[in-house]
């Protein structure tokens, strides 16, 4: 009997392995080799802090929704992911003072139904309750996590997440928003807050900070709310009647003016949230293991919602306590910094991870996706292999040599490669710009520390600014410094999306091409029998560049600056340009490329051998504040990314104090007039982007003393109409003058295939998702060594 | 001796602590206010900076950094380069990839660049001393990281010879690491067989027409024993101390060869702490605080190691 078992075992064990040996021999295998040139490091949910961090990130998670493909291939729709469906509204349940929901409201409680086949990689299922838990991790008051803000500082604001992550935090906040909050005026702000540290930002207010003990002003400033060694009431008495008040009224302010400023540019040190608080109280509540409800501070719906959503908070607690350390009261975390300290729940695990090295990505066996019908087809790629491959020159060798699928261009190879049929363009969604500083008192300080007989307020004069523009060869300068970027003419590119719900893209809304051609002055020129058809057209033949009229221009900005005396006849321009460093190929270029532009432009007009350029390299991070802090003159190659589909929201970052790059330019003290079904309504640029962000505005129509409430939100045209009006305000500004697109180059490889030719935003063409292979990782081998060894893209 | 090493020693401690005091405070004078970014919460980043007790007066970070990192020698995570991660352990995983090529380089480089000088010395101004010394000229003059891109076009990319990129893994005396380090070890080895090769047929050529090597060969030693016996002997005395400092230099990476070969080495990371987003402080210090010991000790060493080579030689000794 034992004898018999025994060969009934070996058998079975026979056959087994000639059926795994099948098996294998059957189940080829395809691996996305590529290289990056920085290496992730953090990729937990929590704490990731770079697009290379979210590059693993993006294979090992599944937020609750995805964009995939439209039926018709040429656009996005978003579709569920981790959830079985699009949400319910179950505001009605949540009315009341808990969560501060009146009767009525709608869209500020949303119930998710989560896939019952949700599982980590170890195959342990994944329940609502860990949803909520991630986020009391995520908004864990001591940990301060880079990420946390993910529930509160977007669209979607989660109820009382920041309150509970900010529990008992004291910070600067501006008397008004005090005032707002205890709904009380100045007077009894004063008498309730009068004996308190008082804070100002010196820059903001006077661009000058006061020595308190010296009795006098220093000349600098630091842009930052700082604490002053007054009291509440000492610093409003300052700022209102004492030496703050003298200063600005020698600029031209009145008693009154410094009034009104109060409320925005005084702080006081204030806690705004509750000393301690339950968990409980935030909106993220689980009803089962399925159903995960949350609930909102503000209303949110529709594809902001569901965009929200594509990324998730999620991590599994086990391994994430064990990750935690706390030393001397600083808490640190290293979930996601190795395969240990992974745990997925995308398509794909990771399987090995060598610091600055490689790391690799092996499909998740436990991802519910595999087993979806929807999927069949898909995810042909068994795994992932990304080298970290500092040098772009090694990196094009090994892809010449079969060792990657895919390779970035840069301008050094754009003369080889660009007419390849392996090459590939991909347009970013950011616009690089140039910006000046029309700051009067910042660049009168400059020019008075630059020495005898040297010009900077010319800046000022709009006309010089609108020179600057026009004799700037956009073409050139892309091709001197990266070849693959294309000329900008306006502050949005072509991948913003006005109306994510249809899929709107911004520029090819009739009100972007309007605001383009009258900003390069256009219209006139547009209609039958004109220069241009059709606007199409007229913004077809953009190049940005017209030297004869900037030479108009560069005169007349003279004679401006001589008349207001700004300028004496034997003065020269002298512009500082910033730029991070001194080893950048593209400053460097971009840098000597402006010098030798600007010194032929001005030939032959009153500038000639009057407008020069001195360069500051040591910028480094405060490069993007350098022109806000008045240490330069003039930056390139600045911009704004990451809000595709949010240009409304963006718009914030041209206009608000802390942002925007001329620090001189109010806009709520700029009127903007915007025709909205058939009637004009005027009111400030703020009050206007208040309105495109949700808020119920008043304007003033046209001609009249007349007053109406306008939503401007709601509407999708009428969003895009005020859009379009503030981004050809903000343009007529021109100290923020577009210069170029952001676009990159890549070769594909020939073992693997696209789904599509052409880019539809945001899929790209379709990633790994939908990449196929023409050959396995054997046959691709074979194919190479036969190929000498070296492959032909050209 | 010893209490010449023990002078030395004491005298080492309070320089370490200078150096590391002077960094200590540059590095915090930097500017390391992170870049206001669109749409990003700074309260919560100024709530983690007041939370790492950015804040605080320097005096008061400088007594917790040294009882904290020099006496407790916890030298605390990364807050920048590898976010929450500890920077020992960190320098630790990295410091091997570092170290084998180097060694590597310096077993390949020293034989090489010692036999290269004494060959040259021996046949001094004829045309095998011209061709080595010509050929030394242009390696100790080119960049290092020059013939890096040449080796790897022609080894790697042209020939196929080696990978382009160092192996990944930890079995770094495996073959197969070896093998794939070759290029990176070349590339390094150029510089140090060049630099040996000039300094060793310098004093060399020196020692060969002292009058006691003379007088050594009309003794009746031969060229070779009176080379060898005597000349290179004496010779070493500089020589060897320039080897010594070589192999203490195999912990510093270097930035361009091991990004070039992809060796996940100590390199970049000195840089690397300061050019971050923000100035990673514990990755700095530590760094700062290592190499200056090991620079202090590698000092000492060498001093010391003179009176091994030259019995002549007393350190310390007033008679």
């Amino acid at each position: 009997m034992k004898k018999a078992l025994a060969s009934l075992l070996v058998l079975c064990m026979l056959f087994a392995s000639v059926a795994m040996a099948e098996t294998g021999a059957t189940e080829p295998s395809y691996t996305y080799n590529t290289a990056a040139s920085e290496f992730p490091t953090n990729w937990s949910p929590h704490s990731n802090q770079t697009n290379t961090d979210s590059d693993i990130l993006d294979y090992i998670r599944s937020g609750f929704y995805t964009f995939d493909f439209n039926e018709t291939m040429d656009g996005y729709v978003v579709v569920p992911d981790a959830v079985v469906d699009f949400p319910v509204d179950v505001t009605a349940d949540y009315v009341g003072d808990e969560w501060n929901i009146a009767e009525g409201e709608t869209a500020r409680a949303w119930k998710f139904t989560l896939r019952s086949d949700l599982k980590w990689q170890d195959g342990t299922p994944i329940t609502a309750q860990d949803y909520v838990t991630s986020a009391e991790l995520l908004l864990n008051p001591k940990a301060q996590n880079h990420r946390a803000d993910q529930l509160y500082s977007g669209n979607m604001v989660v109820e009382n997440a920041e309150a509970y992550l900010k529990q008992g935090l004291a910070a600067p906040v501006s008397f008004g928003a005090v005032m707002a909050e205890e709904g009380t005026d100045l007077e009894g702000f004063l008498a309730a807050h009068g004996e308190e540290k008082g804070y100002i930002n010196w820059s903001y207010s006077f661009g000058d900070t006061y020595d308190f003990d010296a009795k006098a002003w220093t000349g600098a400033a630091e842009d930052a709310v700082v604490e002053t060694p007054l009291t509440v009431q000492e610093l409003y008495d300052f700022y209102t009647t004492g030496e703050g008040m003298t200063l600005a009224s020698g600029r031209g302010a009145s008693a009154e003016d410094m009034l009104s400023y109060v409320p925005d540019e005084l702080y006081i040190n204030y806690v705004q949230y509750p000393d301690e608080m339950s968990f409980d109280k935030v909106g993220v509540q689980a009803l089962n293991d399925t159903d995960l409800v949350l609930i909102l501070a503000k209303p949110l719906e529709g594809f902001y919602l569901y965009y929200s959503l594509t990324d998730t908070w999620l991590v599994n607690e086990e391994l994430y306590k064990a990750c935690e350390t706390v030393s001397e009261g600083v808490y640190s975390n290293t979930y996601g910094t190795s395969v240990e300290t992974t745990m997925s729940f995308g398509p794909y695990m990771l399987t090995s991870f060598q610091s600055d090295k490689v790391y690799t990505l092996e499909k998740n066996p436990y991802w519910y996706g595999y087993n979806d019908e929807a999927n069949e087809g898909l995810y042909q790629t068994t795994k992932i292999q990304v080298d970290y491959v500092a040098e772009p020159s090694t990196r094009v060798e090994m892809f010449l040599n079969g060792k990657l699928d895919v390779v970035g261009l840069d301008a050094n190879y754009m003369d080889e490669y660009s007419t390849s049929d392996y090459c590939y363009y991909d347009e970013g969604d950011s616009v690089f710009a140039m910006v000046f500083n029309p700051d009067m008192d910042a660049l009168k300080t400059a020019q008075e520390n630059a020495g005898e007989n040297i010009n900077k307020t010319i800046l000022t004069v709009k006309d010089f600014r609108i020179a600057m523009s026009l004799a700037m060869d956009r073409q050139a300068f892309c091709l001197a410094t990266a070849p693959t970027n294309a000329p900008a003419f306006a502050l949005y590119g072509s991948q913003i999306v006005a109306d994510p719900e249809n899929g709107v893209f911004y520029r090819t809304t009739d009100v972007a091409k309007q605001v383009v051609v009258d900003f390069w002055g256009l219209s006139e020129d547009i209609g039958e029998g004109k220069l241009y058809p059709t606007v199409d057209d007229a913004i077809d033949s953009l190049t940005g560049y017209n030297l004869e009229m900037a030479k108009t221009y560069f005169d007349s900005a003279y004679d401006t600056a001589i008349e207001q005396g700004l300028m004496d006849e034997d003065d020269v321009v002298e512009i500082m340009v910033g730029t991070p460093n001194s080893t950048g190929a593209f400053y460097n270029g971009g840098y000597e490329f402006i010098v030798n532009n600007y010194t032929e432009a001005v030939k032959g007009t009153k500038l000639e051998g009057k407008l020069t350029f001195k360069r500051d390299d040591t910028l480094g991070n405060a490069f993007a504040e350098a022109l806000r802090t008045n240490r330069v003159d003039m930056l390139f190659g600045v911009g704004w990314t990451g809000s595709t589909f949010d240009p409304y929201g963006l718009v914030e970052a041209y206009i608000a104090e802390n942002y925007q790059y001329d620090p001189a330019w109010k806009p709520a003290e700029t009127d903007v007039t915007i025709e909205l079904n058939g009637e004009s309504y005027t009111t400030d640029v703020w009050t206007w982007y208040k309105g495109i962000i949700g808020e119920k505005i008043t304007a003033t129509k046209t001609g009249t003393e007349e007053t109406a409430e306008l939503d401007v939100y709601s509407d999708a045209e009428l969003r895009i109409q005020v859009l379009g009006a503030l981004e050809g305000t903000i343009l007529q500004n021109y100290d923020f003058i577009p210069l170029m697109g952001d676009s990159s180059a890549k070769l594909k490889g020939m073992q693997i295939e696209y789904y599509l030719e052409d880019e539809v935003f945001p899929l790209s063409r379709g990633g790994v998702k939908y990449m196929t292979y023409n050959y396995d990782d054997a046959a691709w081998d074979a194919y190479v060594a036969e190929q000498g060894g070296t492959l032909n893209y050209k | 001796m010893v209490k010449y090493i023990l002078k030395r020693l004491l005298l080492m401690v309070m320089v370490f602590l200078i150096i590391i005091s002077i960094c200590f405070v540059l590095v915090k004078l930097l500017p390391n206010k992170p870049a206001e970014q669109f749409g990003k919460d700074m309260a919560l980043i100024e709530m983690r900076r007041e939370a790492l007790g950015y804040n605080k007066p320097i005096l008061e970070q400088y007594v917790i950094f040294l009882r904290k990192s020099l006496l407790g020698f916890d030298w605390g995570v990364s807050e920048s380069l590898y976010l929450g991660q500890d920077v020992w352990t960190k320098f630790m995983e990295k410091m091997p990839a570092t170290v084998v090529v180097n060694m590597y380089t310096m077993i390949f480089a020293v034989p090489l660049g010692l036999l290269f000088g004494i060959y040259a010395a021996l046949k001094k101004n004829r045309w095998q001393d011209h061709f080595i010394s010509t050929a030394v000229i242009v390696f100790v003059s080119v960049p290092s990281y020059v013939y890096a891109f040449l080796v790897q076009y022609f080894l790697c990319f042209k020939l196929k010879w080696f990978p382009f990129q160092v192996k990944a893994g930890y079995d770094f005396l495996s073959w197969d690491m070896f093998v794939s380090m070759v290029p990176a070890i070349i590339s390094l080895g150029f510089g140090t067989v060049a630099g040996l090769t000039r300094y060793t047929r310098a004093e060399l050529t020196e020692v060969l027409t002292s009058d006691y090597l003379l007088l050594a060969r009309t003794k009746g030693l031969s060229r070779a024993q009176t080379t060898v016996r005597h000349a290179l002997r004496n010779a070493m005395v500089p020589i060897f101390p320039m080897i010594l400092g070589e192999f203490v230099g195999i912990m510093s990476g270097s930035i361009i060869i091991e990004q070039i070969f992809g060796i996940p080495g100590v390199g970049p990371l000195y840089v690397a702490s300061i050019t971050a987003a923000t100035p990673d402080y514990n990755f700095f210090m530590l760094l700062s605080a290592f190499y200056t010991l090991i620079g202090l000790l590698s000092g000492i060493i060498v001093d010391i190691s003179y009176g091994f080579i030259d019995p002549r030689i007393r350190m310390g000794s007033k008679k």
